[in-house]
């Protein structure tokens, strides 16, 4: 299940930051998005270390905790998409293709022309279709 | 290649745009005029850039270097994907001094190509201009209004690609009814590394 999902634009700025959980741990997920900032710039800024995956706009697990794990992607516009799962067992073509459509629901947002670039991204049907696509994460993983 | 609708229609908005911009709401002010118009183009740039590299991702899904790795890469998009998205045709020329300074020349830049510099349209849109010398004047700066608002979403979409960047346009030679007309973009980036 996917407990968390984040935007945070080019200057580490956070455009949409959303948690999917009952319980009073969103302070935690937030912190755990936070943490999860460094590990990008550290794969992009040293890219040697990741060898094969250069460049690709899908950086893959960036670090498990003991509850979670942490995935990532990049666009080029430099645009930063994280998701918290509690998931320990996840296929990466379920991620992969979670992060395509959830990256096509974020471009449907911004092209939207009361959208200010660079603020928070406030559109309610942006909201909903992410959490259709959270949801639809959860059945996937699952069948 | 045929013609739209759309794309008339995408002309005429402009075209209003801009006269409404130089004409209605700054007149006397055309410096004001083109950085609104310019800043219009900056905001269209960055939500098409958005989404122009989304387009790229899908249909490079398999190969496994959508990311770009430096400002040339960048800049290559814009000539080649960007511009065909927009323009229907890719950039004709493009150079660069490699110290931050890209020029990308278009031989027949689509926007301007119902532009002509017929002197007596020039006059009939601004008050009477006795001289031909004054008509032709104002006939390149009405053209070079127009070049602000794709010189805005060259910006736009450049700097939405972490590239801070100035954009500037110019004309080579004035379209005398012929369809050839060829515009300059310069490019300066902004290095920050």
């Amino acid at each position: 299940m996917i407990v968390c999902v984040a935007v945070v634009g080019h200057q580490n700025n956070p455009l949409y930051l959303q948690s999917f959980t009952e319980a009073d741990d969103e302070l935690k997920l937030h912190h755990i998005v936070q943490c999860s900032l460094d590990v990008i710039d550290e794969r992009v800024n040293n890219p040697k270390k990741t060898g094969p995956t250069l460049n690709e706009t899908f950086l893959g697990l960036l670090y498990p905790t003991e509850n979670y794990k942490v995935y990532g992607y990049l666009t080029n516009t430099k645009v930063k998409f994280i998701f918290v799962t509690t998931d320990l067992d996840v296929r990466d073509a379920d991620v992969r293709n979670f992060f395509r459509r959830f990256h096509s629901a974020y471009v449907d947002a911004v092209s939207n022309p009361f959208h200010v670039p660079g603020k928070k991204i406030t559109s309610r049907t942006f909201a909903e279709r992410v959490s259709t696509i959270v949801k639809s994460f959860g059945m996937s993983a699952a069948a | 290649m045929g013609r739209e609708v759309s794309e008339s229609c995408v002309d005429s908005v402009i075209i209003e745009m801009v006269s409404a911009y130089c004409n209605r709401f700054y007149v006397n002010k055309p410096d004001l005029a083109a950085r609104r118009i310019e800043a219009i183009g900056y905001q269209v740039g960055l939500q098409l850039s958005e989404s122009y590299t989304r387009i790229l991702l899908v249909a490079r899904y398999t190969m496994e270097r959508p990311r770009f790795s430096d400002h040339l890469e960048a800049i290559k998009f814009i000539c080649k994907d960007f511009w065909s998205e927009l323009f229907k045709k890719q950039i004709d020329n493009l150079k660069t001094n490699h110290r931050g300074t890209f020029v990308l020349q278009d031989n027949r830049f689509r926007w301007l190509t119902r532009m002509s510099s017929d002197p007596s349209t020039a006059n009939t849109d601004s008050s009477q201009d006795p001289s031909v010398a004054t008509a032709e004047n104002k006939s390149t700066q009405a053209t070079s209004m127009h070049l602000y608002f794709p010189c805005g979403i060259i910006r736009g979409a450049l700097s939405n690609l972490g590239i801070p960047c100035a954009v500037s346009a110019d004309i080579s030679n004035l379209p005398a009814c012929e369809l050839q007309l060829s515009v300059c973009f310069s490019i300066t980036c902004m290095i920050t590394r």
